[in-house]
């Protein structure tokens, strides 16, 4: 404990630093959501689709499903096994370089990686200060508060988590954006996900978009009857209200989308329409992809030290 | 709050990625074929439901629900949330990819046992129902911020503050998500009260002869 190294600032470089690092990132933040904003194509967007460049006609786009996502998931998990800065920020370049080849117009992924920003800032707060004091550590002490030491390894560990979650934020869109979601559902099945499993997230995706232009239609119906969200035990009874009722209106849909299915021949299954075909090429680049997740983790271990 | 991707270990990662697996098939064999059409519109019932924010001080929370989830839809309520959980990280990136199965048993497990305790403990009149359904809510959100501690616990002794911190921040949603529990069974007891009846009291023998596609 007593072999750390130290490093002393003046205490008044507390708040000076913490208001400069929360300014920052607060016009970071600004100016990328308007960014997003200023992209999308309608107003009310609130649930993007998962499935919208699935036209393209790129190297990922032209990828089997099947072998896409025994890559890319193969290479997600690669991705999160590192430890080391260094090969995090390999993998982070890869994904950027997967992204482009894929010609995914930038705001998607932005979008991805703004919405997780709430945990990872806790991080990336929380780590430095909380984690265990070990003998090669730096800590970092403002004036005489040795409360708030902040530890240097902590704040390592927290930018390594957070390139690791860019780094599988980023995949999902050449995972999921360059095929229609149904050959991707299909392509899990394929693979031997349940068939049920993949079918209801099929009908539970198309439901969503339902679903949410009922939650629409209800809060415009409650503001137009003055409710304003506000003083909790009210505020708290009408939204308890408004869930119950949207779960009411969701049931008596089921009934009716149920026999509306069965009328049109629904037997507990859904047909299967996606040709796979499994060329060279698709291995090939599975390969490639299988072999640079595995040799990044490989070279973390060998850099960091022992399995 | 669901984990992200990157901070569970990747031995915790697969693992709880096979259980949850295991018992979203367990969950899907559970209820017939022809009510996978209601478990898929119920489950984007829960999503948007989920995306209904109330404000508290400051910020403002979002409903989760496991509590209510297991209430109505008994042993399904596991695929129920698992779909959720899997659109919410391919529309919203909430929650990752590698983290999904760590996730789902974070919000699933509690919604199963909370399921089974509102149907053992409700009773018949509306304000003893109102209250087992808040307390269930209440424990459902409990029952995940336990669950998420443990694994972020699990993954190293770094990890033990934010543990703590992660359960701290729970204990005020724990409440609020209690009183709407309690709103929403109330009014569901109200409305529709068929909708709370126990898919926990059909025996699987009584699922099976449905199972056979009509033709």
């Amino acid at each position: 404990m007593t072999e750390h190294q130290t490093i002393h600032f003046a205490a008044y470089w507390l708040p000076l630093l913490g208001c400069g690092v929360i300014l920052c990132s607060w016009l970071a933040m600004r100016s990328l959501r308007r960014m997003i904003t200023a992209r999308q194509t309608t107003a009310d967007e609130q649930i993007p689709t998962i499935d919208a460049g699935a036209a393209g006609t790129s190297l990922i786009h032209r990828w089997d499903p099947r072998f896409k996502i025994i890559a890319l998931l193969g290479f997600a998990f690669c991705a999160v096994s590192l430890h080391s800065p260094r090969s995090v920020l390999v993998a982070l370049l890869l994904t950027i370089i997967t992204v482009s080849i894929a010609r995914i117009p930038w705001h998607r992924p932005l979008r991805r990686l703004l919405a997780m920003n709430g945990f990872l800032v806790m991080f990336l707060i929380v780590m430095p200060l909380t984690v265990p004091t070990r003998i090669s550590d730096t800590l970092i002490i403002f004036g005489d508060w040795q409360l708030m030491a902040f530890n240097l390894r902590g704040l390592e560990l927290a930018l390594v988590i957070i390139g690791k979650a860019w780094c599988v934020a980023l995949l999902m869109e050449p995972l999921l954006a360059t095929a229609p979601l149904g050959a991707t559902l299909e392509g899990l099945t394929r693979l031997g996900l349940p068939g049920k499993i993949s079918e209801t997230l099929l009908i539970a995706h198309r439901y969503l978009f339902v679903f949410l232009g009922e939650v629409q239609r209800m809060r415009s119906g409650m503001e137009a009857r003055a409710f304003r969200p506000g003083r909790r035990w009210d505020t708290l009874r009408d939204l308890g209200n408004f869930v119950g009722m949207l779960l009411v209106r969701s049931f008596e849909r089921t009934h009716r989308v149920y026999a509306a299915m069965q009328a049109r021949g629904y037997n507990g299954s859904l047909p299967h329409h996606h040709q796979f075909r499994g060329a060279t090429s698709d291995w090939l680049q599975t390969m490639v992809w299988l072999g640079l997740g595995l040799g990044l983790v490989l070279a973390d271990r060998l850099h960091t030290g022992g399995f | 709050m669901h984990i992200s991707d990157g901070v569970l270990p990747t031995t915790i990662a697969l693992g709880t990625g096979v259980v949850s697996l295991a018992i979203a098939t367990w969950s899907a064999k559970r209820s017939p074929a022809e009510d996978l059409p209601k478990v898929a519109v119920i489950s984007a019932a829960f999503f948007v439901a989920s995306l209904v924010h109330i404000p508290l001080g400051p910020t403002s929370i979002h409903l989760l629900l496991p509590g209510i989830v297991g209430a109505l839809l008994g042993p399904a309520a596991f695929l129920a949330i698992l779909l959720g959980l899997v659109l919410q990280s391919l529309l919203f990136q909430f929650g990752g990819l590698t983290a999904l199965g760590a996730n789902a048993l974070m919000m699933g497990l509690p919604a199963l046992a909370c399921g089974l305790l509102f149907q053992t403990l409700r009773g018949q009149s509306r304000k003893r129902q109102a209250i087992t359904g808040a307390f269930c809510g209440g424990l459902g959100v409990l029952g995940s911020a336990l669950i998420l501690a443990i694994l972020l616990a699990l993954s190293g002794e770094d990890f033990l503050g934010v543990a703590k911190l992660a359960l701290l921040a729970h204990l005020p949603v724990v409440v609020i998500e209690a009183i709407a529990a309690g709103f929403i069974v109330s009014f569901l007891v109200r409305v529709k009260p068929e909708l709370l009846e126990a898919p926990f009291t059909l025996r699987k023998e009584q699922i099976l002869p449905d199972t056979k596609p009509k033709r």
